[in-house]
């Protein structure tokens, strides 16, 4: 197949709006449904598309990056300096607590072994472990009083990713692309990056469409080929191989077609192998760095043999948003920052294979003018106990799980850059000032997008649902630029 | 007009609460409506507006906008009727409504022309505003004489009585049409239209053609090379009848057939409703019922009566419904009734409304009854009168009522308490022997556990000063609810002496392995225990006789009057109470299904049999002689051949007889099957023809056979039986689906391991090869290559399926490991039927996939494409870094081999394998 026997899309849609049905013409027009399996059935009472929900954008942003970092990054040694914690280190705590891992618990205060310094023109206190962040901090808004008041990972998990501390319902992801469409002619509209180490915990429901149509699903990109479920060719059909198979599959459709002049199905899913080809390579394209420039690929620090996994994986998500992807989510491997035991040497690891990556990917896309239109958000589901973890030698201590209190940032696309928002206790263990739920984090984002999360309903069972699930939510403006 | 109704869809507003479904099909009707008034305009309304009439024109905008608060709703607001042009014109407390003649001085064009009225967001049309002031202009013209009284509610006229669909059954006179195309009266019907259309029927269809045309029909698989070869060979003149009828009364007659009820009936093998959408282990019962059925020609009034009310039918022979369990023909009977156990049912899960829940219900198996057996969508009724077709509000719920002592939201059953058990009184007293032992073995481990853990506390506290030890251990010792405010604040500022069984293992992991060890010991004795298997059925409580009330805008908090169960009033003739005849004394059912099931297949509903052959007809050609399969209202497409519709229908109802000119096939689908297919309609070719073309483009008139896609159940069964890896067992509970890595719903057993749940592959035995038909039907999780070639997702249940083309099918043939798995299998049997060399490969080939040999010119370009892919592959052999690290435990395919494999992939992609000729 010369590149010349493709079709514009213009062309291929134009053929099939003349003769298929109009069914079928429906799915075409929906301007990809291409890449998710489309919905099987229009149904009666509602029919799904990826055009936007309101014409035109109300909102600043359009496309989100979320780096999220699941198992639980220790706020109190990251983002959230605590001086109180750090002057009665060892003593008790007089307050109640919530261990999960009851052997280990103790009530002795946990100071945190690194220090924190004012950085930007802002002054944000940042941790010694994130020397990046610390570069971005005045393109920031760093939350301190997330809450899910849950200190399980899953429930967690799911409430900041769907709005309800329950399996099933879709993903932040297939909201957006519900809402806002895709303006992307030949990728999905919302990606998924996994960690070549394996999937987060929850595996595939972390990007599922719940009782969505599929075609709201998150498609992902996977770490190894095939890099996306169907549209690679398969390793064994590599190279020029399997465009030999489309050639002679177009020999043997257009002598068929030779006997079914005029049948303008079969002349439409000739096309569709031709678009099918066609995306391949467009998807190819956007995940080749090889003409990214050698300034670029440092900057993300693919020169490291340490961030070059996840600085890829950032970097990609920068190339799909300038291809018109709307959600891009990358996850790290297992419970990389579930830092229970040794957390001096586990969450200095985490930040050595995130930090450098994550603020590049902010710098990059304010220098490409990206960032007023793209939210990125770095953030996890908790956040880790003011007390220490008892493993028997102090060298061993680590943090249980805090589901009362932990830290998130935002950047871009209408966020308030050069914030600090809310407040945990003198200990860093409850969220206590301007307590922000996954929820109200949820209204803030849809409205970020020109949606008010009371509106944008998806119907389901003939009721009406909502991302945020009919909970108290607020948009939060202290937040918005 | 298509276009118009999917642009509609896509403008919907948001609609509160439960009114979506009823809601949104109001609005597409509604604009359904206006197409057509605009369509009909073209020819009566613009040209001639002085046919504008009353009962044709301007009552039907009235019923659809206005009736609810003016003649047909709990309140006439404004005291004003618009039910009758007569009450129009006299009005309401503000006067008279109507000038004829002047548009200007009547009140009601007036209000709806500055949108004061209707008062609800959805306003006429301008189209129908014209209508309205076109019809006042020309005199406001009724053509009927209006009825001196009228009672209230919703008054069905004679003109919606007369609607096609509701007329009885006749059998029209066959046309006397000549000539050697005239196979049987289908065939002369068909050309009676096409005479004066100037069509011909197309030539017949060449013999192999025919012959896969048939196997893919009846059986959803294609013909083998040797069931082609038989055929050829078969010179006898009723060869093709025979192949029909060897075909039918073979087993995948029943797989094949058995998937288009299923669609209308809604199967799944989940509960649906909330996300955890629960597996429902025994719903494949009822498919199997249906295979069974099929096969056996049950004559389909009584497949009817059974899906309706096997248990009635059951409980007439047996005392109980476990006794008719163990009867083979009661027990067939109660498992036809899982038909009404279709509907999602979130009864059983946690959180839900459960009055919503109930009542979803009971409103969804009301839409598969409806859709399915009356051809009617008339869901639109539970919330007010149907504001299209003669469908009461009250009717609605009159058939409710048939269904309310099996389905009442008052006391109602979970899916779980609807089971009936298959335990014989032996199975019983085993499975109580083994429980005991179990529970002994229990009590043992219960004793051993708190020893254990006693033991660890005790040595846990030894790193306590030995006042706190002991407090804290007498603290613990002491039953929670018995605790002192000190104990307790004792036991948390020492969480780690809270020891339970869960985190035993952290103190003492020996313990915590040995008492795991004792569970799998219990769960081994357990295990031991006979297996109790059941039937989902639908059943009474016996006595139950529950009232039925109307629901004042579908609302169950808002009963209104009671009802008694009831046939539709509009198929009743006129004066008549359409109640159902019940038994005055009260047998251990209330006999209400029975009675309904008995007037659905009766002479009384004409719907029945339009509705089972036009179904019938469409699995046939792709579209049936109704467009709308599950609409045959008001707003339903009209027959393309109403004569023909009803010869059928009233051939098919009519007792056995062979003779033509008295045909009956007493409700045989395989007799329906074989007449429709050995017409000359059926036989034809499916090649194009300009000159036809241009008088009637879209073969509404059956002038060919139209060419089809194979439906996705059809293209993953010939996958695995052109492969070879087909497997044909029959029945039983269904073959699970999963979750891959990526989340892609494959066929599998769903077993994960580690933190982030990474799927395991656990082998199937062959179990993945079984046909489609046996795929768990998961709600939530559909299989992907189904779902790709639009298998429908059952949020109710399918009336009739898309046939998409879209790039993501494509990508599946290329690229998923299903179609790579299936070439290679294929290019596996290949080389043992055909032996090593290409040209007979190649034969073979084409033979297994596309049912015929490879002309000439497709054999020469097959040689070429092996030839460049065996070069390429030999070009491209660079070893692997990480395979050359280990031996690979296959040896590495030939590039022969892979190019095989190739053709077979592209032959099995290809157009000719995926469309039916």
């Amino acid at each position: 197949m010369t590149p010349t026997s493709f079709y514009t899309r213009r062309q291929f849609l134009e053929r099939n709006a003349l003769g298929v049905g109009s069914v079928a013409l429906a799915c075409l027009l929906r301007n990809d449904g291409l890449l998710a399996t489309p919905p099987a059935v229009p149904r009666t009472a509602q029919s799904f598309d990826l055009k936007p929900k309101i014409s035109g954008s109300r909102g600043r942003a359009r496309a989100m990056i979320s780096l999220f970092m699941h198992g639980g990054p220790s706020h109190v040694d990251l983002f959230d300096p605590k001086p109180e914690l750090s002057r009665r280190s060892g003593e008790d705590y007089s307050g109640e607590i919530t261990f999960s891992f009851v052997d280990r618990a103790s009530k002795k205060l946990f100071g945190s072994p690194w220090q924190f310094q004012q950085h930007g023109a802002s002054g944000t206190a940042v941790s010694e472990l994130l020397p990046h962040f610390a570069r971005i901090v005045d393109d920031v808004c760093l939350i301190r009083s997330m809450h899910t008041d849950i200190n399980g990972h899953e429930p967690s998990i799911w409430s900041m990713n769907t709005g309800r501390a329950q399996p099933g319902r879709p993903a932040l992801g297939s909201w957006v692309t519900y809402a806002l469409g895709n303006p992307s002619q030949d990728l999905p509209a919302y990606v998924v990056l996994t960690d070549p180490g394996g999937n987060p915990v929850d595996g595939a429901r972390n990007w599922s469409n719940g009782w969505m149509p599929p075609l709201f699903q998150g498609t992902v990109v996977r770490s190894r080929e095939p890099r996306i479920l169907n549209l690679d060719s398969p390793p064994r059909l590599q190279g020029d191989l399997q465009r030999q198979n489309l050639q002679f599959l177009e020999k043997l459709n257009r002598e068929h077609l030779a006997r079914h002049p005029g049948e303008s199905d079969l002349e439409a899913r000739i096309a569709s192998y031709e678009l099918a080809a066609h995306m391949q390579l467009a998807a190819k394209e956007a995940l080749d760095l090889s003409g990214e420039s050698e300034a670029t690929q440092k900057l993300y620090g693919l020169d490291d043999p340490i961030t070059k996994e996840y600085g890829t994986r950032c970097l990609l998500a920068r190339r799909l948003i300038e291809r018109g992807v709307r959600f891009v989510q990358l996850f790290v491997n297992g419970q990389i920052w579930d830092n229970h035991e040794n957390i001096r040497k586990g969450l200095a690891d985490c930040c050595r294979k995130t930090d450098r990556p994550s603020a590049a990917l902010v710098m990059d896309l304010k220098a490409r003018g990206l960032l007023d239109t793209t939210i990125v958000h770095w953030g996890g589901e908790i956040g880790r106990l003011p007390v220490t973890e008892n493993h028997g030698a102090a060298e061993k201590a680590g943090r249980d799980h805090n589901g009362q209190g932990f830290s998130t940032w935002l950047a871009g696309g209408g966020i308030r850059g050069g914030t600090v928002y809310g407040a945990t206790d003198e200990f860093g263990h409850k969220a206590v000032e301007d307590r922000v739920s996954p929820n109200d984090y949820h209204a803030t984002l849809l409205h970020l997008f020109g949606f008010d999360h009371s509106e944008l309903a998806f119907h389901y069972n003939g009721q009406p649902q909502h991302l945020t699930d009919g909970k108290p939510s607020r948009v939060i403006h202290n937040l918005l630029a | 007009m298509v276009q118009l109704r999917r642009n509609a869809l896509r403008r919907l507003p948001a609609f509160p609460f439960n009114g979506l479904r009823a809601g949104a099909r109001a609005l597409v009707l509604a604009l359904g409506w206006v197409a057509l008034g605009v369509v009909a305009g073209g020819s009566t309304a613009s040209n001639g507006a002085s046919s504008l009439t009353f009962e044709q024109h301007v009552r039907p905008i009235l019923k659809a906008h206005c009736f609810d608060c003016h003649g047909e709703g709990d309140a006439l607001r404004g005291g004003l009727d618009l039910r009758l042009r007569r009450f129009i014109e006299q009005g309401g407390e503000s006067g008279p409504a109507l000038v004829p003649g002047k548009p200007e001085a009547s009140r009601i064009y007036e209000k709806v022309r500055s949108g004061e009225m209707p008062k609800r967001d959805r306003k006429l049309s301008e189209q129908e505003i014209d209508i309205l002031k076109r019809w006042i202009q020309t005199g406001a013209v009724a053509t009927r004489d209006e009825p001196a009284n009228l009672s209230e509610g919703m008054q069905i006229t004679p003109d919606e009585r007369a609607h096609w669909a509701f007329l009885p059954l006749r059998q029209p006179p066959v046309p006397k049409i000549a000539g050697g195309r005239i196979r049987n009266s289908i065939d002369a019907f068909l050309a009676a239209r096409h005479e004066s259309q100037h069509l011909t029927f197309s030539g017949d269809a060449p013999p192999l053609t025919g012959v896969r045309r048939a196997f893919l029909d009846l059986w959803g698989l294609p013909p083998t090379p040797s069931d082609l070869e038989a055929y050829a060979l078969d010179s006898s003149t009723n060869a093709y009848p025979r192949l029909l009828e060897r075909l039918m009364q073979s087993p995948r007659y029943g797989e094949r057939w058995a998937r288009h009820w299923l669609d209308i009936a809604g199967y799944a093998d989940s509960d649906g409703y909330t996300s955890d959408d629960s597996p429902r282990p025994y719903a494949y019962k009822y498919r199997d019922y249906v295979i069974r059925s099929l096969n056996r020609d049950l004559p389909f009034d009584r497949f009817v009566v059974e899906q309706l009310a096997g248990d009635e039918l059951a409980l007439t022979q047996h005392r109980d419904l476990e006794t008719a369990a163990q009867d083979p023909i009661a027990h067939e009977w109660l498992a036809a009734t899982g038909y009404l156990r279709m509907a999602a049912d979130g009864t059983a899960s946690a959180g839900v409304d459960q009055d919503t829940a109930r009542n979803q219900v009971v409103a969804d198996t009301l839409k598969i009854v409806s859709t399915s057996l009356l051809g009617l969508s008339i869901g639109c009724a539970q919330c007010h009168d149907h504001r299209y077709d003669p469908i009461p509000q009250a009717d609605y719920y009159r058939l409710r009522a048939v269904f309310e002592p099996a389905y009442d939201w008052k006391n109602w059953r979970k899916p779980s308490e609807r089971l009936i058990s298959l335990f014989t009184a032996a199975d019983r007293a085993k499975a109580a022997a083994v429980e005991d032992e179990a529970s002994r073995l229990a009590k043992e481990k219960e004793a051993k556990q708190t020893e254990f853990i006693d033991a660890a506390l005790r040595k846990h506290l030894e790193k306590f000063d030995s006042v706190l030890r002991d407090a804290l251990w007498t603290a613990f010792k002491t039953p929670a609810d018995q605790r002192t405010v000190e104990q307790k604040k004792l036991l948390s500022d020492h969480p780690s002496a809270n020891i339970s069984a869960g985190v035993l293992y952290q103190y003492d992991p020996k313990a915590a392995d040995e008492l795991k060890a004792r569970d799998s010991k219990i769960a081994e004795v357990r295990a031991r225990k006979p297996v109790e298997d059941f039937l989902s059925a639908l059943t009474e409580p016996i006595g139950a006789s529950p009232v039925t009330y109307r629901f004042h805008r579908g609302d169950p908090k808002q009963p209104r009057e009671a009802l008694l169960p009831a046939t539709l009033s509009v198929l009743s003739s006129a004066g008549l109470s359409p109640d159902l005849p019940l038994p005055s004394e009260s047998p251990p059912t209330s006999r209400r299904r029975l009675a309904f099931a008995k007037w659905v297949t009766s002479s009384s509903n004409p719907l029945l049999a339009r509705i089972i052959v036009n179904r019938v007809w469409m699995h046939h050609f792709g579209r049936g002689l109704v467009g709308t399969p599950a609409n045959f209202g008001l707003q339903g497409e009209r027959p393309s051949h109403p004569e023909l519709l009803d010869w059928l229908a009233a051939a098919f109802v009519a007792p056995l007889n062979a003779d033509p000119d008295k045909l009956g096939l007493g409700w045989s689908l395989k007799r329906l099957n074989a007449l429709i297919m050995t017409s000359t309609a059926f036989r034809q070719s499916s090649a194009r023809d300009a000159a036809m073309e241009q008088r009637d483009p879209e073969n509404r008139l059956y002038w060919r056979m139209p060419l089809q896609r194979l439906d996705a159940e059809a293209i993953r069964d010939s996958l695995l039986a052109v492969s070879g890896a087909l497997n044909d067992r029959m029945f039983g509970p269904p073959v699970p689906v999963r979750e891959d890595a990526v989340g892609q719903i494959i066929v599998g057993i769903d077993k994960k391991q580690g933190d982030n749940k990474m799927p395991v592959e656990v082998a199937m035995g062959g179990e993945e090869f079984r046909r489609s038909i046996y795929v768990e039907v998961r709600r939530s999780r559909p299989l992907a290559f189904l779902n790709t070639f639009d298998a429908p997702v059952m949020e109710v249940n399918c009336e009739q399926r898309t046939r998409s083309t879209v790039a993501p099918q494509a990508l599946m043939l290329m690229n998923s490991d299903v179609a790579l798995q299936q070439a290679q299998l294929f290019a596996d049997r290949l080389r043992r039927d055909a032996g090593p060399f290409r040209e007979a490969r190649i034969a073979r080939a084409w033979r297994l996939a596309l049912g015929r040999p490879p002309s000439r010119d497709e054999y020469e370009s097959a040689l070429e494409f092996l030839d460049r892919q065996v070069a390429k592959i030999t070009a491209q052999a660079v070893p692997q870094p990480d395979a050359a690290a280990k031996v690979p435990a296959v040896p590495a395919p030939s590039p022969e081999e892979q190019a095989i494999r190739s053709l077979c992939q592209t032959l099995l992609s290809s157009n000719e394998f995926l469309y039916l000729d």
